[in-house]
């Protein structure tokens, strides 16, 4: 719904925007979804001038149909799919993260969600070259993991520090902070700027339950409404700017059934369009393992439940490598 | 300055009437101006003010960002952060295997959790770190103060005395090995009475004193801006007894970790806190986990579970980001947190193991 102003369009003057105001039609919808002859009689405008002032106003503010052949093409021609590093979470997620889409990564605490994004940022930056954003809400972030895994994957140590300062990152800890990083980012992609960025394709949030989840619960349904722009933020920048979204998300216990379920909501359940639960393979804390079993909770292509095991051990999220511990004192 | 009306940090009520007005960006609000907004929805020309500051206050932080500026301080590259983090330092424990498996120590900017059933050694090894953390740098510290709330009051001066007073012989026993000028120096202002100066002792009786003093910590902080270290000891005691609502304790813990790891990133300190545990009934078996309920778990990023393994205390790191699951044994000595030592001198150590508060450990086979 947006205001009636004087500069919206050609043929609509402030004059014009007080008397129809006096009249009550102060929105673009109003004024469209009013009766043009009734309108003219009331304000005393001419009618002729208040359909010109329609029909730009529509022109302008309408959404455009497209026809699926088109969009398919277009699909086609902006989607592309970005390998995350590990080929068996690539065959759960259909051979890579899709842009133009969110996905989740769900998990207890400890099952390596925080691991599985440093390898997806690692790898996008490596192999592909290419800009990511990075996210921070939980203060996981450790740069010194991520050198060990990009050191693991190439030998020269300039492609290291390159694919190093191709990742960005920003610690947001407050949702306001968030949103007005993805705005930040808006702004950049849309001016075209590409003097520190570079082609940014990839956006990892870890993670987005964090911050929204102390503004949930109780009778306030404002922190509703603050995941609902979140969502829309998150899935604007990923269409319209063919980003592939990353976001890891908790789980909390379902308090009449006992079972873990992802944290959030239902509402937030149908903000992804893949989601991915990742659990340890030893049964409680005291059997220490770095195997972890990835599954498919939800997908618009493959089959849910799907399972693959991965190895988030030393090296990357895949290959099991002895142990050694990154610095001594 | 297309920055959606819903997206700032204005009231609920106010974002209700500015969408009803039919306000979508953030723009049409700086353009329509106090008076016509006040206008506009019904509200006084002081609440408009105030709206259109808090409006202007975050477009110019975007602006600033997207012009490159130095606005924030906590947007940078990977390698900076690796740049940053190779040259900070950790908080030693004294116990060299605790050490390795957390990666040279405890981290500063990142919370540390330390759960374990009552008596394995929670409370020690916070007091340890409370006297580490003041450590000269030449000896390998990072030569902070600590700040030390108290939920449970456990915290005992005369041990801390114990432990500091066995620290700075441990130091000046190196620096006599070393004979180095700046060893000695920093000798001369690293006393007993130095770090016992240097711990802020806070005691909070409820949640709603540690939750205020949560909130009026940064205050603090920015006071005595040296404090590397703020340990929280017994997070679990007030907020397990006495709450109905258990949906709120949620959301106020999740609110009390966001503002942890906020203190824990903009001063470049360690935030350790103390966990309990509790039974967890399964089908079959029933397992001990660390209370406060699963989304807790996600507060802290390390987490250290301290447990019995008949009579020899282990630490095992349940979640790191940097390091793999591990178990070590430790040990608990009147000097302090300790390593355990070779067979072949635990005997004097074992005996002098206890602490004097909690009972003694009783042995099935013996």
């Amino acid at each position: 719904m947006v205001v009636l102003r004087a500069g919206l369009c050609p043929g609509l003057t402030e004059e014009m925007i007080q008397v129809l105001r006096a009249n009550s039609v102060r929105t673009v919808v109003d004024f469209v979804s009013s009766d043009l002859e009734d309108v003219s009689q009331k304000c005393s405008l001419s009618y002729k001038a208040l359909v010109a002032v329609r029909r730009v106003l529509l022109a302008q503010f309408s959404a455009f149909p497209a026809n699926g052949a088109d969009l398919y093409e277009e699909l086609k021609s902006s989607t592309a799919i970005l390998p995350t590093g590990s080929p068996s979470l690539d065959q759960l997620l259909d051979s890579g993260l899709y842009t133009g889409e969110v996905t989740e990564l769900m998990g207890t605490p400890g099952s390596g969600k925080t691991q599985v994004c440093l390898s997806i940022a690692a790898s996008v930056s490596l192999g592909l070259k290419q800009h990511v954003l990075f996210l921070d809400s939980t203060g996981g972030f450790t740069a010194s993991r991520l050198y060990q895994m990009l050191r693991a994957q190439a030998e020269d140590e300039e492609e290291q520090l390159e694919a190093l300062q191709r990742i960005q990152v920003a610690r947001v800890f407050d949702v306001y902070e968030m949103l007005s990083a993805l705005q930040e980012v808006r702004d950049r992609l849309s001016q075209q700027a590409v003097s520190c960025t570079g082609p940014l394709k990839t956006v990892v949030i870890d993670s987005v339950s964090a911050v929204i989840h102390p503004l949930l619960g109780g009778r306030q349904s404002e922190g509703l409404a603050i995941m609902m722009q979140l969502a829309r933020e998150l899935k604007m920048l990923a269409k319209e700017f063919s980003l592939a979204v990353v976001v890891t998300n908790q789980v909390t216990r379902d308090s009449s059934t006992g079972l873990l379920k992802p944290a959030l909501g239902r509402s937030w359940s149908f903000v992804p369009s893949t989601r991915v639960l990742l659990e340890s393979k030893g049964a409680a804390w005291e059997e220490a393992t770095t195997r972890r079993s990835a599954s498919l909770a939800k997908s618009p292509r493959q089959p849910t439940g799907m399972q693959v095991e991965l190895d988030i051990g030393n090296s990357d999220v895949q290959e099991p490598s002895p142990a050694t511990p990154t610095e001594g004192l | 300055m297309q920055r959606a009306v819903g997206s700032l940090p204005l009231g609920p009520a106010l974002r209700a009437r500015l969408a009803a007005a039919g306000f979508q960006t953030a723009q049409e609000l700086l353009d329509t101006g106090p008076c016509g907004l006040s206008r506009e929805i019904g509200i006084s020309k002081e609440e408009a003010l105030e709206a259109l500051q808090v409006v202007r206050q975050e477009c110019s932080g975007d602006a600033a960002k997207t012009a490159g500026g130095a606005g924030t301080t906590r947007k940078c590259t990977a390698l900076e952060l690796l740049e940053e983090e190779q040259a900070q330092g950790f908080i030693i424990t004294f116990c060299s295997a605790l050490d390795n498996i957390l990666g040279g120590g405890v981290q500063l900017t990142k919370i540390t959790e330390v759960c374990g059933a009552p008596g394995v050694g929670k409370t020690q090894l916070c007091m340890q770190l409370a006297v580490d953390v003041q450590i000269p740098e030449c000896f390998g510290g990072v030569c902070g103060e600590a700040v030390f709330i108290d939920t449970e009051g456990s915290f005992m001066v005369d041990r801390a005395a114990d432990i500091a007073a066995a620290c700075v012989q441990h130091c000046r026993l190196i620096a006599e090995a070393h004979q180095e000028e700046d060893h000695q120096k920093a000798l001369e202002t690293f006393s007993l009475e130095s770090i016992l100066s240097h711990i802020y002792y806070f005691r909070c009786r409820d949640y709603i004193e540690l939750l205020a003093q949560v909130y009026l910590l940064p205050d603090f902080l920015s006071e005595h801006s040296k404090v590397r270290l703020v340990v929280i000891d017994g997070i679990a005691f007030p907020f397990r007894h006495d709450f109905e609502d258990l949906s709120l304790r949620t959301r106020l813990l999740n609110g009390l970790a966001q503002q942890l790891i906020i203190i824990a990133n903009d001063h470049k300190s360690a935030v350790v806190l103390t966990n309990q545990m509790t039974t967890r009934i399964g089908q079959s078996q029933s397992t001990l986990v660390p209370a406060l309920g699963e989304s807790w778990g996600h507060a802290a990023t390390v987490r250290l579970i301290f447990h019995w393994d008949k009579s020899q205390r282990l630490a095992t790191l349940y979640k790191s980001p940097s390091q793999k699951e591990s178990t070590i044994p430790y040990t608990i000595t009147p000097h302090g947190f300790r390593d355990v030592q070779p067979p072949a001198v635990t005997q004097n150590t074992e005996s002098t193991e206890m602490n004097p508060r909690k009972r003694p450990r009783r042995e099935e086979e013996k």
